[in-house]
């Protein structure tokens, strides 16, 4: 039998027919489908031994005990440190995206200088070299070098303070907050020494005046862990929290009782109480006192419902809670955080006084021996400063550093605050994102990562007790950046000013053992508590609190910011994984949303979803219409954090900055920076 | 006619059947030798050694660490606690001291049955079994068996396919939903 063609095809025909009882064709394609998951792009787990690593985090003013968790020193997630008295084992959606942020996008690579419109790469000794040249010139002239800082807590103010001091300036300024607005109220209008804390764990009543503790007031974690003690899931509660705000907000949302003030009213609704509580013979032993006293019978029951909306029913209620209760805490401060005027403050503190709860903390002792006192710093005006650099009413400064912040971006009128910035000779921004002022800077200087460095925190303000945290390095940094104070500290070596100190743990070391605390056991996580209390002694000036309280007019269209952890920070802009977190009412599209309650909507002739513009101080944005009744009649709600210009695609260019339109006034008497519950006009588009 | 035509049809069948025949034996036989690469441990390890003359049990290299993940093959820190020098004479610990320890590296063993990234395998849920349910019986080897590498997936030949995990998950009446194994 010859193989002829016939032959030939069944032989292969029988060999394709004997293929199918082999495991070949199977066997391939099972092969080719595992085959496709082996291509070089698709990522790789990381395999090895699981950590957690305690630190302090600053990602935002807050600052929280954490835990960084690591697979084979990497890191991938973050939970709370339950041993820590800060937070309790709590983290807020912020810091749950912290390690992902290691390796954001927006992260600044290295050291860099404005060519042109573009940065360009340059060496880190080349950076302290070109500063150290501009910086020999502008020795022993005050307001020649000037510094903005948004960390509040951190000691690596002393040192950067401490280095303009050696050089000669004063104009070192914080970020405005509820402490700096606290600060320029106790330590500077009144006199007082220390820091006002709030024990909110002992306390049987909070009364929250403005403060959104769950959201945007001080350690907003621990705010939640004080609250959830007392209110077990089952039992008794041990703890009434009263919200006074103009917006059903995320503390109002847990309270027992939201009385809606409006915002511009709230220092008249808080004198209002001091006004009650006085009549039913409560004082306080805060010098000037009677004098106060008697400006608060001013603001009885009615003039106080035409000021701020509150009726004389509502007003009686929540003094008559004071009154009786055992342990009443009254926290002041403002819906995004950002801090109110000397008189809601002082309000706030006489309360406190006649309650019995006023709380000051001592100040820890510095360790950098010529940084000028901490809280003298905070209770400068940013806002105040920088609006005179932009009418030329002071002069722009040659050098300008700013640290930890964003204030391009996060201080009201921001686009006029952008302008101010940039007349100074050269911006200076250390930061670990590329944000909105880094992008405005002449040189940009990255700063790790929060879990990249080592920092520390002195009484973070909103705690009851002194308390003092350290953060250390729980990751490699992954960029090539470095701390902030180790690279002044190598500048102030060059230009001969002296700060005692060659490198930030040192400085950090010597902070650690003057206070007295243990270093190990503070690197292991824990946080130093002190009982110790501060001075109580000050006093109210009722002559320039009585100018403050006459501006409160109780009438026309307000504006409340808003601010939402999930959202981000001025300092920090929506972390990728938090994007779905952020609602339909808040950002649609490239739409950012302002809330309004039906009646304020008709007034207007807008209605859910109208396109509007917004304008304030010179600026506007735009944005559509949510209707939501827990906002109350003559406000409009507004989310911050969004309208970015800078960051990462995800964030860029979605919504509106609402700063923008956040309109500044002095305020009568003390000629402070005010702008929460400013005036706001909305049309419809 | 009839008897040429059933003479081309017994030859057509019987080419047919040949060629049915190569390809089965090709297949079982001759593919998979063409399908693997034979390859070796980069160290010759004899289990032998560590478990008869030392005494070592599996857990001793093989262990969970405390979090309750496996730590899969030891590396330099447990090995080194022993073999920071050299203690034996075979060659291959010598190779490995010098080349991995001194030099800091890790060995890049390799895993019979090492999983895709995309399945998610608990040692710790399977604890209740006995190793060699799954594993090559290496306990008594003096030479790590052969690995063979499949040159177009790059598995290993001894990696568990998902019917096994499957059969496994039924015959002990453990779900098989798909978010089981792989998250
Ligand atoms: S409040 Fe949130 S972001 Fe801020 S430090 Fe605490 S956990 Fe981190």
């Amino acid at each position: 039998m010859g193989l002829d063609r016939r032959a030939f095809i069944k032989f292969v025909v029988g060999g394709a027919a004997g293929t199918l009882f082999t495991p070949i064709p199977w066997k391939l394609a099972d092969d080719a489908s595992i085959w496709s998951q082996n291509w070089s792009w698709i990522p790789r787990l990381k395999y090895g031994a699981l950590t957690a690593d305690a630190t302090y985090s600053k990602l935002c003013p807050a600052g929280c005990a954490v835990k960084v968790k690591k697979v084979a020193g990497i890191a991938y997630g973050v939970e709370g440190n339950s041993a820590n008295e800060l937070s309790k084992g709590g983290v807020c959606p912020l810091c749950a995206t912290g390690s992902q942020m290691l390796r954001s996008p927006s992260r600044v690579a290295g050291p860099m200088k404005k060519d042109g419109d573009k940065f360009k790469p340059i060496s880190w000794d080349e950076a302290e070299a070109l500063l150290a040249e501009k910086l020999k010139g502008l020795k022993g002239q005050d307001g020649k070098v000037a510094a903005i800082s948004g960390d509040l807590s951190g000691t690596a103010n002393e040192v950067l303070s401490g280095f303009l001091a050696g050089l000669g300036s004063k104009s070192y300024f914080y970020m405005p907050a509820d402490q700096t607005a606290m600060a320029k109220t106790w330590n500077g209008v009144m006199g007082g020494s220390g820091q006002i804390g709030y024990d909110l764990e002992e306390a049987d009543l909070i009364l929250c005046i403005g403060a959104d503790i769950m959201d945007a007031f001080g350690p907003v974690v621990r705010n939640q862990k004080a609250f959830a003690a007392k209110r077990p899931m089952e039992g008794d509660k041990a703890l009434t929290l009263v919200y006074a705000g103009p917006v059903r907000n995320r503390t109002a949302a847990v309270a027992d009782k939201w009385v809606a003030v409006r915002p511009d009213g709230a220092a008249a609704f808080a004198m209002g109480l001091v006004n009650l509580l006085a009549k039913s013979g409560k004082s306080a032993s805060l010098g000037g006192f009677s004098e106060f006293a008697d400006l608060a019978a001013k603001f009885g029951p009615e003039a106080v419902e035409k000021l701020a909306g509150v009726n004389a029913e509502a007003l009686k209620d929540v003094a008559k809670a004071l009154f009786t209760a055992k342990n009443p805490v009254v926290v002041v401060g403002t819906e995004p955080g950002q801090g109110a005027g000397v008189a809601l403050n002082a309000a706030g503190v006489a309360l406190n006084a006649m309650l019995g709860s006023l709380t000051v903390l001592p100040e820890f002792p510095k360790a950098v021996a010529s940084a000028p006192d901490r809280a003298g710093l905070l209770a400068k005006d940013l806002v105040g400063w920088l609006n005179a650099v932009d009418a030329g009413k002071a002069p722009a400064p040659e050098v300008l550093f700013v640290y930890e912040a964003n204030p391009a971006y996060a201080l009201p009128q921001a686009a006029n605050m952008a302008k101010a910035l940039r007349k100074a000779g050269t911006l200076v921004a250390f930061s670990t994102f590329m944000d909105e002022t880094a992008a405005l800077a002449d040189l940009v200087l990255p700063a790790p990562h929060p879990f990249e460095r080592l920092d520390d925190a002195q009484n973070p303000y909103g705690l009851g007790k002194a308390t003092y945290a350290l953060a250390t390095a729980v990751v490699a940094p992954e960029k090539d950046c470095k701390g902030t104070p180790d690279f002044i500290l190598g500048l102030s070596g060059k230009l001969g000013v002296d700060l005692g100190f060659g490198a930030f743990e040192d400085v950090l070391k010597a902070k650690v053992s003057a206070i007295g605390a243990d270093w190990d056991a503070l690197a292991g996580g824990a946080a130093y508590v002190s009982d110790k209390k501060g001075s109580a002694q000050a006093s109210l000036d009722a002559g320039a609190l009585s100018k403050a309280l006459a501006g409160i007019k109780g009438e026309g269209l307000v504006l409340v910011a808003q601010a939402h952890l999930n959202i981000g920070t001025g300092k920090l802009a929506t972390p990728p994984h938090n994007l779905p977190t952020i609602r339909d009412t808040e950002l649609y599209g490239k739409d950012v949303f302002v809330q309004m309650c039906s009646a304020t909507a008709k007034s207007l002739g807008v209605s859910e979803g109208s396109k509007v513009k917004l304008a304030a101080g010179g600026a506007d944005i735009s944005a559509r219409v949510s209707l939501y009744e827990g906002v109350m009649p003559g406000v409009v709600a507004a989310p911050l954090g969004l309208g970015r210009t800078a960051w990462d695609p995800y964030t860029k260019g979605k919504g509106d900055n609402v700063s923008k339109i956040l309109a500044v006034s002095a305020e009568p008497g003390t000629g402070f920076s005010v702008w929460a519950g400013s005036a706001v006009s909305v049309a419809k588009m | 006619m009839e008897e040429k035509k059933t003479t081309k049809c017994g030859g057509g069948f019987l080419a047919f059947v040949l060629g049915f025949l190569l390809s089965v034996v090709a297949g079982w036989v001759v593919f998979p030798s063409l399908l693997y690469s034979e390859l070796d441990q980069p160290i010759q390890f004899s289990h032998k050694i560590h478990t008869e003359d030392q005494g070592l049990t599996c857990d001793s290299c093989h262990f969970f660490r405390e979090d309750g993940s496996y730590q899969g093959m030891p590396t330099n820190e447990q090995c080194s606690g022993c073999h920071s020098d050299v203690i034996g004479q075979t060659p291959d610990e010598a190779k490995y001291v010098q080349e991995y320890v001194q030099k800091n590296k890790e060995v890049p063993w390799r895993t019979y049955q090492y999983q895709p990234d995309n399945v998610l395998f608990s040692h710790k849920a399977h604890e209740p079994f006995e190793c060699t349910e799954c594993h090559l019986d290496v306990a008594k080897a003096d030479k790590a068996p052969k690995y063979y590498e499949n040159k177009l997936s790059g598995y290993s030949r001894d990696t568990m396919k998902m019917w096994q995990c499957e059969r496994c998950h039924a015959e002990n009446g453990v779900s098989n939903a798909c978010h089981v194994c792989h998250k």
